[in-house]
């Protein structure tokens, strides 16, 4: 089918690969087969559960804070740079449905360099992002608390990371030891969660446009419409928009990919654009940027209180509980499943994708991806972990377009996508240059810390795997 | 030559009966060697583990079908939806029935169970190459209101079994389906059961199924439910609704010209 990956790490260890065909049901190699279970509703509940959490739940106090209701722009810009990215991703993914997602596009599209660091980055991206998932939900479990009257006597911050890393350390070890499958339990938390904010948001925007409810007791400080902070507030919120890349690392496991896959990730993510933009419409309508900062995290908890009392507040809180736990759960499956395909063409070391014998679960990589997380959720910095989580998934989205963009130049004999992104070379350059231009937006600290990390990967490769070839080989 | 699929959890250390190889020889055997995963574990990761201990296995298998009779091959799935793997693998390899491994040393009863909505050709026809001319004591069973029916059902069906020179008699009773198939089974080696719904899952993961096999310890022959077939049977359910229907109206015309008289 193609040329064969070749060299080996520092280990002698060489990139495992064999012919292999891909059918709608089944990945077929050369002495097995392997099902494909995951139907479009499956690919869009780990889409959208992985998004919604941050998006709905975190960011509305922190985005109106900065601008009020023109982060519902915000939001916008972001919707529009992941639906950007979201196309090329969609193509490569439906040329090559196979797990790992992004580092597969990448190191078969640009080389084992770029590879390594996607691959490692985006490990390390999602265990970012599932930190940040986890200090979310520390937020929402003390407003719980305080909901059933346990007050506790030590400062915020401290209590939500004990409770992150709590949380932390109870899905990593659910994931290594659980072998009853969640997968209907998230898809069913996900339609919950879709119909009570569609509800919630429905009734929201009548009450702002005036139609119900009274007048809002909103301070009248002033929103910034400025092109600048629209766009640092979106650099912010974009981790609010990682989750459709997750979707591409289960990739081998979606049934008929070359619908299933585009479906599912352009869907997710304008299906969570018009979710978010509404739900900042809302929120910022009903406070300005002042009370909003006040609230912080859990500023839609306030928003649910002011329009339907204290019902509101309950079901904000327990959808805010629900949500980041799904987008906690879900990021440590993709985590586990990006460390895989990276260990699979040896970039790190085999016994990384281990099975566990007693559980059958993958628990080194598992291992790999709690163990970090729970470090990086005892840090409780909600809008650092965020950033560097953006910033490790845009070089990714960045270098995915360029990915496409070489590939398409040289087509591979094995390239036959199902889905083209119309319009030639146009969506690809523009998603490059908005992801890579979202990262001048961050804060300092948070390129520091993406950087870091980047260079450390980088490293790695020199160290470990610089002579394995993995450039144009399926 | 008739084909069946003989799905086996082989990492999980199940395996086959010498008593079902024998039972098995007229026929070609697919043996479908699946492994489960919990949703954390892609099944790329598995293969790459267990692939070859499993190919081991299985091809020990395949060897001993072989040599009992009919020809043999198997396939290696790593899943996280049995059901979705054989129904899957069942069609691809036109399997004309699926069994459920149990355990037994000799077929020497065989228990065909005719209850419900079943498609008795196909049944009877895959009954006649299973038990070829070996000496097998065949019981055709049928439980359900329409014990008459039945009767004249399950008489025919045995003269057709006995024109192909096989030991049959009959049991009809009235009880529930299930609860009375589950009665008969512990006297019996092995169970043939029609698939009942388009769905195969419904009967072969449904509670019948796996009642039945956990009842019978030994091995449950599910005849799939075949495309040709389909629309016939939908027909027949039609004509029977409509008959019913028919019947209904009769009783209720008959009903009113009594309140007038």
């Amino acid at each position: 089918m193609s040329e064969e990956p070749q060299g080996t790490n520092i280990e002698g260890d060489a990139p495992v690969a064999e012919d292999v065909v891909e059918t709608d049901s089944a990945t077929v190699t050369d002495d097995a087969e392997l099902e494909r279970t995951l139907g479009l509703s499956g690919g869009l509940a780990i889409g959208i559960g992985t998004m919604i959490g941050a998006g709905i739940f975190v960011f509305p106090g922190l985005a109106g804070a900065e601008v009020g209701t023109a982060a519902s722009a915000s939001f916008a810009v972001g919707g529009v740079i992941a639906l950007l990215v979201a196309l090329p991703t969609s193509e490569l993914a439906t040329a090559m449905p196979k797990s790992g997602g992004g580092y597969y596009f990448i190191s078969r599209g640009l080389g084992t360099l770029p590879g390594t660091i996607v691959g490692l980055s985006l490990w390390l991206g999602l265990v970012f992002a599932t930190a940040f998932y986890l200090v979310g939900l520390g937020f929402y479990a003390l407003d719980a608390l305080a909901v059933v009257g346990i007050t506790i006597d030590a400062s915020t911050d401290v209590v939500v990371a004990i409770i992150a890393v709590l949380a932390g350390i109870g899905f990593t070890v659910l994931n290594v030891t659980g072998t009853e499958n969640a997968a209907k339990l998230q898809n069913g938390i996900v339609a919950l969660l879709l119909s009570m904010l569609v509800a919630f948001l429905g009734f929201g925007m009548l009450d702002v446009l005036g139609v119900v409810g009274t007048e809002p007791t909103g301070g009248t400080e002033a929103d910034r419409w400025a092109a600048v902070p629209i766009i640092s507030t979106a650099a912010l919120v974009f981790t609010s928009y990682l989750g459709f890349a997750q979707v591409a690392t289960v990739a081998g496991e979606m049934k008929r990919p070359g619908r299933n896959l585009p479906l599912a990730m352009i869907g997710s993510v304008v299906i969570v654009t018009i979710l978010y933009v509404v739900t900042i419409f809302v929120a910022t309508s009903i406070f300005d940027t002042g009370q909003l900062e006040s609230f912080g995290e859990t500023a839609m908890v306030e928003v649910g209180r002011e329009l339907l009392g204290a019902g509101g507040a309950f079901v904000i809180i327990v959808g805010g509980l629900l949500a980041t736990m799904s987008s906690a759960n879900a990021s440590v499956l993709s985590t586990s499943r990006a460390i895989y395909g990276v260990s699979k063409d040896a970039l790190l070391p085999r016994w990384a994708s281990r099975i566990n014998l007693k559980y059958g679960t993958p628990h080194a990589a598992l291992g790999m991806a709690g163990g970090p997380i729970i470090v990086l959720a005892a840090t409780g910095q909600v809008e650092l972990l965020a950033e560097a989580a953006s910033f490790l998934h845009l070089v990714m989205y960045g270098l995915m377009c360029v990915a496409l963009l070489a590939i398409r130049r040289d087509e591979p004999e094995w390239y036959d996508p199902d889905f083209r992104v119309p319009g030639g070379p146009v969506i690809p350059v523009i998603g490059a240059v908005a992801s890579f231009g979202l990262i001048g937006f961050m804060d300092e600290a948070s390129i520091v810390v993406g950087s870091v990390v980047m260079l450390a990967t980088a490293g790695w490769y020199f160290y470990y795997a610089r002579d394995v070839k993995l450039k144009g080989v399926l | 030559m008739t084909r069946v699929l003989v799905p086996v959890e082989v990492l999980e250390g199940e395996s086959v009966s010498q008593g079902l190889i024998s039972l098995l020889s007229p026929m070609d055997v697919t043996v479908l060697g699946y492994h489960v995963l919990p949703e954390q574990t892609p099944a790329d990761q598995a293969r790459l583990q267990y692939e070859d201990q499993a190919t081991d296995a299985l091809e020990d298998l395949e060897d001993a079908f072989r040599s009992a009779g009919g020809d043999a091959d198997h396939r290696l799935v790593f899943t996280h939806d049995e059901e979705q793997t054989i129904d899957r693998v069942a069609a691809e390899v036109d399997a004309r029935a699926i069994v459920l491994p149990g355990m037994t040393v000799a077929v020497d009863e065989l228990l065909v169970s005719l209850s419900g909505d079943v498609a008795v050709e196909r049944i009877l026809a895959f009954v006649t190459d299973l038990v070829g001319d070996r000496d097998v004591d065949v019981t055709l069973f049928h439980a359900g209101k329409d014990a008459s029916g039945a009767a004249e059902r399950l008489e025919s069906s045995a003269v057709d079994l006995r024109g192909h020179g096989i030991s049959v008699r009959t049991e009809t009773t009235v009880d529930s389906p299930l609860a009375a198939l589950l009665g008969v089974v512990p006297a019996h080696d092995a169970v043939v059961m029609g698939e009942k719904a388009p769905s195969f899952r419904s009967l072969v993961f449904g509670d019948e199924t796996d009642r039945v096999a956990s009842a019978s310890v030994g091995p449950v022959l599910v005849v799939r439910y075949d495309e040709s077939l389909d629309g016939q049977l939908a027909d027949r359910h039609d004509e029977q609704l409509e008959a019913e229907h028919d019947e209904q109206l009769e009783a209720e015309h008959d009903e009113s010209v009594d309140e007038r008289s």
